[in-house]
């Protein structure tokens, strides 16, 4: 039981290195779902009567750039790309994260509308302050409002053992109808009857990273590329995600919780706590990927955010990604792609943008229904050449630390 | 074997090379208005406006030869990229439907001022929803008003003459949220069924949402046990629910938009308000070369706002009275309200 990851036989490819196989090996089922998706997707197109490479051309072309044919600018697809992904990173993380400790985050989407609203909030009555005042208070306030939202989950499932699915679920609905509340003709309505918010101060905006104003870049006025510096909010999320679960004595308790509450608990774990406090840091991820949509985009709250589909889009991210760090991010481009390309497919090759929903929830069945149990049996091992049916190891790719399985394994 | 496959091959190459010649020579100089149509979130399905602007560009396709190309918004995050597609592709016009997507329309136009825009129901605004009077924006503008008051007349002189289902002197009408076309078309609707019938009693309730029917059915119902018995839907597809409950409640419902008639046999007139004729009227000033920014508003007096006759035919009477509103309207003699009277 005890042998080193070295002695377990090899499987696979023996000619290959190891840092390939063990890349191959834990890519094969994302990339194999995502092929499956395209490739049932593309059946789909051709039955519809459509050319299916034409609309995946148009689909590559507004995602990244590259294949157009309708003259389309590169540098503006890749930056409308980017500004998809920088909210799903976040969010991505905020379902990732729960994932480990044995949670479903279905929430994201609430916690991301109340990061959203708490963002406006404090940016529309504070106004006057200046950035570096404003800024970080906006940035915290959709982490604080995101953290409280799943927190509730959060507490529930710790005391009275609600189920954290349906508590966040229900959220979500009282996060959407809050914002509905709050600008038709609630307070944050701005008079004259339309339904948005006032725009948050000057000082509470992200900064676009390349200049806004009409100065030509790439043939077009370069606030038409609206890529901002949430970017870097957001790889740094993944980045703090990633050292939080394989560097802290917290990620620990996190991964020891959701793999065996008992052997946890035996380990000295305070499972309750775990919880309560693993859904606090997701509601933050999520809450501040609410805050910088607003705060880098959007500046207000509008009736867009009725239709806001991040949360649950994070979801497939998350799951996508095997819930590590750079998975999600890679997850996040994919599908931020995804969304972007839509409108090309549609405008260039005439597909219904609808197919691009079809891909994105062919994705996500190929994981939930195929592979789920894989990944979930997987999930730890992952990195670990283990053949099954051995006792789990509990380090991965990140963060080898084997002394680990001593605690719940040897008494 | 090989000799045969290369010779099909040049024999490819050269009938394509002979097309893409005759392509060359065939196409003429006059250059294709190219116009692209951005959906709101309702989609094109949406059995009102984001179809009926599709019927008018597909009018235009056939009258003007026109290049058209259409992309459904499916979130509001895509309303600007969708908008800075064509714009950045080179289309001549580029048509918003809805107002919500004003501050798109703003933020996009003003980055490409040689670009013409349209936006049906709106200007192209600031975040403040400030109307930019950008040079490049046509806002096709309707006063839903003189719709409403036609289907008011209806709803009126049925309650007077008798002829409702249960002669309760009670109607009512459902809007979406409250803003103003939603509540231009209510205004003319009490307007004008007060002017009929003085004693009638005329219920508002507001839905907030614009795409679920079980909101605005469950409206519709309460309406309903508070014995309205005609109910004028106005939120898009969540007033389908509206139709729907009208019609097990075995009471008269009125259509919004579009000629509704097909989504209930309860609807007895429909509120018409022509986005197809606005969107063909913006293709033809670029077309033509006459567009000229500002609003643009299209009323009973130039046809861009009816009714329609539904699943009712009206007794002769009371069609004489609707004839002769719809004459009062168009001449000026009446004029609906924009605001709902109290």
């Amino acid at each position: 039981m005890a042998a080193s990851p070295a002695t377990l036989p090899r499987r696979g490819a023996p000619w290959l290195p190891d840092p390939i196989r063990r890349a191959g090996r834990v890519l094969a089922i994302p990339l194999g779902s995502v092929v499956f998706a395209f490739f049932v997707g593309g059946l789909i197109v051709a039955a519809s009567g459509d050319n299916p490479f034409a609309a995946y051309q148009g689909l590559v072309c507004g995602g990244f750039g590259t294949f157009c044919t309708g003259g389309q600018i590169p540098a503006l697809q890749i930056s409308n790309t980017i500004v998809y992904v920088i909210p799903l990173i976040m969010a991505g993380v905020a379902v990732a994260l729960p994932f480990r400790a044995g949670l479903f985050n279905i929430g994201a989407e609430g916690q991301f509308l109340v990061g959203a609203i708490a963002c406006t909030t404090i940016g529309v009555k504070f106004s006057g302050l200046p950035a570096p005042l404003l800024l970080p208070l906006v940035l915290v306030g959709g982490m604080v409002a995101g953290a409280l939202w799943a927190g509730v989950a959060g507490v529930l499932k710790a005391t009275i053992g609600a189920h954290e699915v349906v508590t966040t679920i229900m959220l979500n609905y009282v996060a959407q109808w809050l914002v509905r509340f709050l600008i038709v003709g609630g307070p944050l309505q701005l008079p004259g009857g339309f339904s948005v918010s006032s725009p948050i101060g000057s000082g509470a905006q992200l900064a676009t990273i390349l200049p806004h104003d009409n100065q030509l870049i790439f043939g077009l006025p370069s606030s038409v590329y609206r890529i901002h510096t949430g970017l870097f909010i957001a790889l740094a999320a993944a980045a703090v995600y990633a050292f939080l679960l394989w560097r802290t004595s917290l990620g620990y308790e996190i991964r020891a919780a959701g793999q065996s509450q008992r052997a946890a608990r035996y380990a000295g774990v305070s499972v309750r706590r775990t919880i309560i406090v693993t859904m606090l840091i997701a509601g933050a991820f999520s809450g501040l990927a609410g805050a910088v949509q607003i705060a880098g985009v959007d500046h207000n709250l509008t009736d867009k955010y009725f239709s806001d589909s991040t949360g649950f889009d994070a979801i497939a991210v998350a799951l996508l990604g095997l819930g590590s760090a750079v998975g999600i991010v890679l997850a996040a481009i994919l599908f931020g792609a995804l969304h972007a390309g839509g409108s090309v497919m549609q405008s260039d090759a005439g597909i219904s943008g609808s197919l691009v929903q079809v891909l994105q929830a062919l994705i996500l069945f190929s994981i939930a229904a195929n592979f789920l149990s894989t990944i979930w049996l997987r999930l730890p091992r992952i990195g670990h050449q283990q053949p099954a049916g051995q006792a789990p190891a509990m380090g991965t790719e990140g963060a080898p630390e084997t002394g680990e399985k001593g605690g719940a394994g040897e008494p | 074997m090989r000799h045969s496959y290369l010779r099909f091959l040049g024999l490819g190459v050269a009938t394509f090379l002979l097309l893409a010649a005759c392509g060359g020579t065939s196409t003429t100089p006059t250059k294709v208005v190219r116009v692209g149509l951005v959906t709101d979130v309702g989609g094109l399905n949406d059995k009102s406006f984001n179809h009926l602007a599709d019927v008018g560009l597909e009018k235009a396709k056939t009258d003007f030869k026109i290049q058209a190309s259409v992309v459904e918004s499916k979130t509001g995050d895509e309303y600007i990229v969708n908008l800075t597609n064509y714009a950045t592709q080179g289309y001549d016009l580029v048509i918003g439907v809805g107002f919500l997507m004003q501050q798109a329309i703003g933020t996009v136009a003003g980055q490409f001022p040689n670009v013409h825009f349209a936006i049906i129901d709106g200007a192209g605004t600031d975040a403040k929803g400030n109307d930019l009077k950008l040079p490049n924006v046509e806002s096709l503008l309707f006063k839903e008003q003189d719709a409403g008051a036609m289907v008011g007349v209806i709803a009126g002189m049925l309650e007077k003459s008798g002829k409702a289902p249960k002669n309760t002197g009670v109607i009512s009408a459902i809007g979406g949220v409250s803003i103003p076309p939603v509540d231009k078309y209510i205004a003319g609707y009490k307007w004008a069924a007060t002017m009929e019938d003085p004693g009638i009693k005329v219920l508002i309730g507001y839905s907030n949402d614009f795409t679920d029917p079980a909101k605005c059915s469950s409206i519709a119902k309460a309406q309903i046990a508070a014995k309205s018995e005609i109910l004028f839907q106005v939120a898009g597809g969540c007033g389908l629910g509206v139709l729907q409950a009208a019609g097990q409640a075995h009471v008269y419902s009125i259509g919004v938009d579009a000629d509704q008639k097909d989504a209930d046999p309860s609807v007895i007139a429909s509120a018409l308000k022509k986005v197809d004729v606005a969107t063909y009227t913006a293709i033809q000033d670029v077309v033509n070369g006459t567009f000229k920014s500002g609003a643009l508003t299209f009323s009973i007096a130039n046809d861009g706002a009816g009714y329609a006759l539904d699943n009712l035919t009206l007794p002769a009477d009371i069609q004489t009275e609707v004839d002769s509103v719809l004459a009062k309207i168009k001449s000026g003699a009446l004029t609906p309200p924009t605001d709902i009277p109290k």
